[in-house]
């Protein structure tokens, strides 16, 4: 019955791996929404007054509500909500829709509708493709599109699928001004001509005799040379062609964005997953399309994979994996070792599974993933859920040593122990159980490590009450004969772990004789790790080597595509040649098309480019991605050219997970000299302090542009107004598209404008002319003036008050370090009344995780004591007990100091573990040793034998606790970086602890037993004086 | 007539019911968790968090010619596991319905 439970429970949880997605992290529900509202025509201030504040101001109302930032810019109001990690955003969003009904009137008449944006991680490219091409290239869109991204579109899961860097066919009608104006005709009669020349109308239908036929004019171009041949007026009778006053021009875009892959020209495929697909399914199905879709295209087109987010994933989960079978071996050896029988290391081996393949049950259930966390929270479990298991089967040993038979063993052997592993479980789970409660973005990911933990110890406790057992009266036997191998092994061993114990009983006998030297010693060493606190530094997240690099460029505004282009060029050789860990090296640059959905989301123009860098991985390499990272930018610096650099590790800048920790200092003020002013100062004093990088300011620069400013008066005398003149404009220099051109199913813009050399100066555009409706012709520079401004920024503004940023990488030093100096210096610095700075990023992160883990310490040392105190029934025990965590913190701190790993979440989280695993091995010695004065032994004989007996358990269970992380803490694979400072804090304070524990407990037991026992015998001597004197 | 009174360590339960069937004793009465401990040495069975063990007891009331037999099967159970404790008294019975 039994087994069979067990089995089934075995099945369901295998059946359950089976079909659990692999992920890097648990699903993050996005917290974001961002409100849109466009108002044609305002200028940057005019939208932040009329449009941004009054939406804030009501917004700021919502619920739950950590950040309101907004970006105003010219006809554009960006108002993004940054909300509590898991809250429900389909509440949220009602929320903020219902608070936008309310203040939509409010709004200037003009000011279109507010649209409602969640932003969330799908938006992140899952896999980017390169493709090179040589003489395909003219056509490179068109054939990717058939080729390529429609056949991975189909793909389900994927969302969507940009092409950049091959510009689309464009048919270009590029007039020429002076012609026009001598037939008297103008761009717009062009374009009207060409969409009424280019129809095809359905004529109805009419019957001949019997049959009905349809009627139709097919009118539409089949070729672009039709185009030239359209009579586009008349003149004295004659007909004037297209092509007496414009050329025809059949080819490409004229801004698009150029990619080059590895030095070679080329196209960039971008895939994006649907909300809620696993990354790790696409791209497989993705990578095992490649080679079919690589058939069908032409011999010089080459597609490549740039970027494969899921092979970083896939290469964590396997290290991660192989983490947790070394752990599994690592406990299996100690097992062994410490029982000295291989029947009863099989009963342990056993439960192991079990109760692991349970908590597979959980994560299908829930519709969670393997993810780096429950694959965490398993290499944890592994040296805890055997705990239990040992007890029961050690006890069980004691009976059929003493002469029961297995099957009585088990039973008793099991009854007597049950009530002391419930509640020792108890104590872990008073410790996993509360991380299920941590709100923010810790909660998010810690959430499933608490819920994994607690099941998994849950499941092994009612294994080791049940299987166990069940296992022990079957596997166990009475009379064990040993092999000659088995003596030849275990004689050593046995003498030595009896030396040990022995040793131990001897050091205990010191110990206890000289009680306030060991409690000085302890405390010493405890203060003394307070000191080193100092030198270990903080920070958020560690930076995980993922292999990715991605590197944003900004020239000055405005400078041509070309430029940047050629700069980008020379700079990605140079790096090719310098770093030979580099496996791609791709960028993009130029004007983004608007229906190029990834690429539009992003910053981009001619003067910005995009690079994005493959690395081999880690293992592979001498260099560390932060090595590499700091090299660049500082070869970076030899580039004057690039106004703005950065160099992003991981891919994306200041990433809450993995990348490298940014601060931000928020500087907060109205006025936009003086605000700039102290940006200016503070990033001097920035470039000042060591393990700075990439110092960047938020607020962009005053762009120049040409404005045409028309008088009214005047436009009002030739009978025009603003909008008719300025789309005259727009028409001659950004054309207007007239019409489309169908051809094999696709269809092309026809687009009519001037011919590139007639718009290259500012007399060019004074030239243009302006039809009225009477159809007289007046130029530009009669009715308004041409000149250079410089548009005003974007304002920026955090919980409603204008702001700028200024944010730097930490490189190479832990972020406190960075913080307490720039702190010192701003300090120091002149800073206007009004304005104030605030850090944020990371820091602001780090600080909040930091908070929340510290009261989740409180509230599980208290549950922890409550728990104790309830098993003890007493006050004073637990509290021997929990003196030993200072232990546990203080081999934290001199372990992360002396391998130089930082004090950040994981290896808080480490420490918070450690409250749980600590705190058991005070539990069974102090049990053990009341459990001896009730005996009937005196204070020092119980402490002294009760050690002595507890030595193999608690060692033991330390020990496959510790070997479970040893290879979390010395993992080399990928991303081993996130989860190294857990192992390491973990292997850390548990060995000092225990070491400590072993001493400092005895004989602080000692000292509480004895004031207890002169207590009881005032009392009784007092009793007995009143008794006399009676 | 006679009665024995058997108080041996919980394990022993099964193993003494055997024993007292395979003797042709029919009845018995059984108490299966009793606490006590022996005279001289052996740990006590207290149920207890010191002494976590337990003891059972029966007592059965069998033909004078049976006690000899069935005292010595006992005692060499009792051989065997020294340290489970297994003790066996015997006296008279005067009366009975």
């Amino acid at each position: 019955m039994t087994t069979l439970c067990f089995v089934a429970v075995a099945i369901i949880g295998l059946f359950s791996l089976t079909t659990l997605p692999i992920d890097l992290y648990p699903d993050v529900e996005t917290n974001t929404i961002m409100v849109m509202t466009t108002y044609q025509g305002a200028s940057a201030q005019d939208i932040e007054q009329n449009v941004t504040r009054p939406l804030e101001n009501s917004l700021n109302a919502v619920n739950d509500l950590k950040h309101i930032t907004s970006k105003s810019r010219e006809n554009i109001s960006v108002i993004t909500l940054e909300f509590e990690y898991g809250k429900d955003i389909d509440v949220l969003t009602n929320d903020v829709r219902d608070k936008l009904d309310m203040v939509k009137s409010s709004l200037p008449d003009n000011a279109e509708n507010p649209i409602i944006f969640k932003f969330s991680s799908d938006m992140i490219p899952i896999v980017m493709l390169s493709v090179q091409a040589t003489e395909s290239m003219p056509g490179l869109y068109k054939i990717l599109d058939d080729a390529v991204a429609n056949p991975l579109a189909r793909i389900s899961g994927v969302g969507s699928v940009s092409i950049s860097g091959a510009p689309k066919r464009e048919i270009h009608i590029y007039v020429d001004p002076n012609r026009l104006e001598a037939y008297n005709l103008s761009i717009e009669t062009i374009s009207a001509i060409v969409a009424a020349e280019n129809r095809n109308i359905p004529g109805g239908s009419f019957d001949i005799g019997s049959d009905t036929y349809a009627l139709r004019v097919q009118g539409e171009f089949t070729s672009s040379d039709e185009l030239k041949n359209i009579v586009v007026g008349s003149r004295d009778g004659r007909n004037i062609y297209l092509r007496d006053v414009a050329r025809v021009d059949d080819s490409l875009e004229e801004r698009a964005q150029q990619t080059y892959n590895d030095g070679q020209k080329g196209a960039m495929i971008v895939i994006q997953k649907q909300s809620g697909a696993n990354s790790v399914e696409i791209s497989n199905a993705v990578i095992k399309m490649l080679p079919q879709l690589q058939r069908r295209l032409p011999s010089d087109v080459k597609l490549g994979v740039i970027v494969d987010t899921s092979d970083n994933i896939r290469n964590t989960i396997r290290s991660l994996v192989e983490t947790v079978l070394y752990a599994l071996l690592f406990v299996v050896i100690v097992v062994f070792t410490f029982l000295g029988r291989w029947r009863a290391t099989m009963i342990i081996v056993i439960t192991i599974p079990i109760s692991l393949i349970a908590s597979f049950i959980y994560l299908a259930l829930t519709g969670n993933s393997l993810n780096i966390v429950s694959l965490s929270a398993l290499s944890i479990s592994i040296g805890m859920v055997v705990d239990d298991a040992i007890v029961v089967l050690e006890n069980v040993t004691t009976h059929i040593e003493r002469g029961s038979n297995p099957k009585q063993a088990a039973i008793h052997g099991t009854n007597e122990v049950a009530v002391s592993v419930i509640a020792s479980t108890l104590t872990l789970i008073a410790v996993f159980f509360p991380l299920t409660l941590v709100t923010g973005m810790t909660g998010v990911l810690f959430r499933q490590l608490g819920w994994m933990v607690t099941i998994m110890m849950i499941i092994s406790t009612v294994c080791a009450l049940s299987l166990t057992p069940m296992l022990c009266s079957q596997l166990l036997r009475k009379d064990v004969k040993h092999g000659r191998l088995y003596t030849l092994l275990f004689t050593p061993i046995n003498k030595g772990l009896d030396a040990f114990d022995n040793g131990y009983a001897w050091l205990l006998q010191k110990v206890v004789g000289h009680k306030t030297v060991t409690i000085l010693v302890c405390m010493a060493i405890f203060v003394g790790s307070l000191a080193l606190l100092k030198h270990v530094g903080t920070e958020f997240f560690p930076t995980a080597d993922d292999g990715r690099l991605g590197v944003n460029l900004e020239l000055p505004i405005g400078t041509r595509v070309e430029i940047a282009q050629e700069a980008t060029q020379r700079l990605s050789k140079e790096w090719r040649d310098k770093y030979p860990e580099i496996q791609t090296l791709n960028y993009t640059t130029g004007q983004a098309s608007s229906d190029n959905t990834y690429a539009s989301l992003r910053d981009n123009g001619p003067h910005i480019v995009s690079m994005n860098i493959r690395l081999s991985d880690p293992g592979d390499r001498e260099r560390k991605i932060t090595e590499i990272a700091a090299l660049m930018r500082e070869d970076l610096k030899r580039y004057p050219e690039f106004k703005k650099a950065q160099v992003n590790v991981g891919g994306n800048r200041g990433g809450a997970m993995g990348g490298q920790a940014t601060i931000d200092y928020e500087i907060y003020g109205y006025n936009f000299e003086e605000t700039d002013s102290v940006a200016r100062q503070l990033v001097n004093v920035l470039q000042g302090i060591e393990g700075t990088a990439d110092i960047m300011i938020s607020r962009s620069d005053y762009q120049p542009e040409y404005q045409v400013d028309f008088d009214r008066e005047k436009l009002a005398i030739y009978g025009l107004n603003l909008q008719t003149a300025a789309t005259y404009l727009r028409n001659r220099i950004n054309g207007s598209i007239s019409s489309q051109f169908r051809e094999d199913g696709e269809e092309y813009d026809i687009k009519v404008m001037y011919a590139p050399e007639h718009r290259t100066s500012i007399e060019d555009i004074e030239n243009i002319l302006i039809y009225n409706s009477a159809g007289q012709g007046v130029r530009v520079r009669d009715v308004g003036k041409v000149v250079e401004r410089f548009t005003p920024p974007t304002i920026e503004r955090k919980d409603r008050e204008r702001i700028i940023t200024v944010s730097t990488v930490v490189q190479g030093v832990p972020m406190s370090q960075v913080v307490e100096q720039s702190q010192a210096e701003i300090y120091k610095m002149y800073i206007p009344v009004g304005i104030n700075i605030e850090l944020a990023g990371s820091y602001e992160d780090q600080q909040d995780s930091f908070r929340d883990l510290l009261m989740l310490a409180a509230l599980i040392i208290i549950l922890v004591y409550i728990v104790m105190a309830a098993q003890f029934e007493s006050y004073s025990y637990p509290g021997i007990i929990m003196t030993s965590l200072l232990f546990a913190f203080s081999g934290v701190f001199i372990i992360l100091y002396l391998t130089g790993h930082t004090l950040n979440v994981m290896s808080m989280i480490g420490a918070i573990m450690l409250i749980g695993i600590v705190v058991k091995n005070g539990i069974v010695l102090i049990d053990y040793i009341s459990l001896n004065r009730e005996r009937g032994l005196s204070i020092r004989q119980a402490v002294v034998l009760g050690g002595k007996s507890r030595l193999r358990p608690v060692v033991m269970t330390t020990l496959t606790t510790i070997l479970g992380m040893v290879p979390m803490a010395v993992g080399t694979g990928q991303g081993a970086e996130m989860w190294r400072p857990m192992g390491t804090a973990v292997i850390g304070g548990l060995t000092l602890s225990t070491l400590l524990t072993l001493l400092f407990v005895p004989a602080l037991y000692c000292i509480f037993a004895y004031v207890g026992v002169r207590r009881t015998r005032k009392t009784h001597r007092r009793n007995l004086a009143n008794n006399t004197s009676k | 007539m006679k009665s024995i009174l058997i108080t041996f360590d919980q394990a022993h339960y099964e193993n003494i019911v055997t024993l007292l069937e395979k003797s042709n004793c029919r009845g018995f009465t059984a108490w299966r968790e009793v606490q006590g401990r022996g005279s001289r040495d052996g740990e006590p069975h207290y149920g207890t968090h010191a002494w976590p063990s337990l003891a059972s007891a029966i007592i059965t009331m069998v033909e004078d010619h049976r006690v000899a037999p069935l005292l010595e099967a006992l005692k060499e159970m009792d051989i065997r596991s020294p340290k489970l404790g297994l003790r066996a008294f015997v006296w008279n019975i005067e009366q009975a319905i």
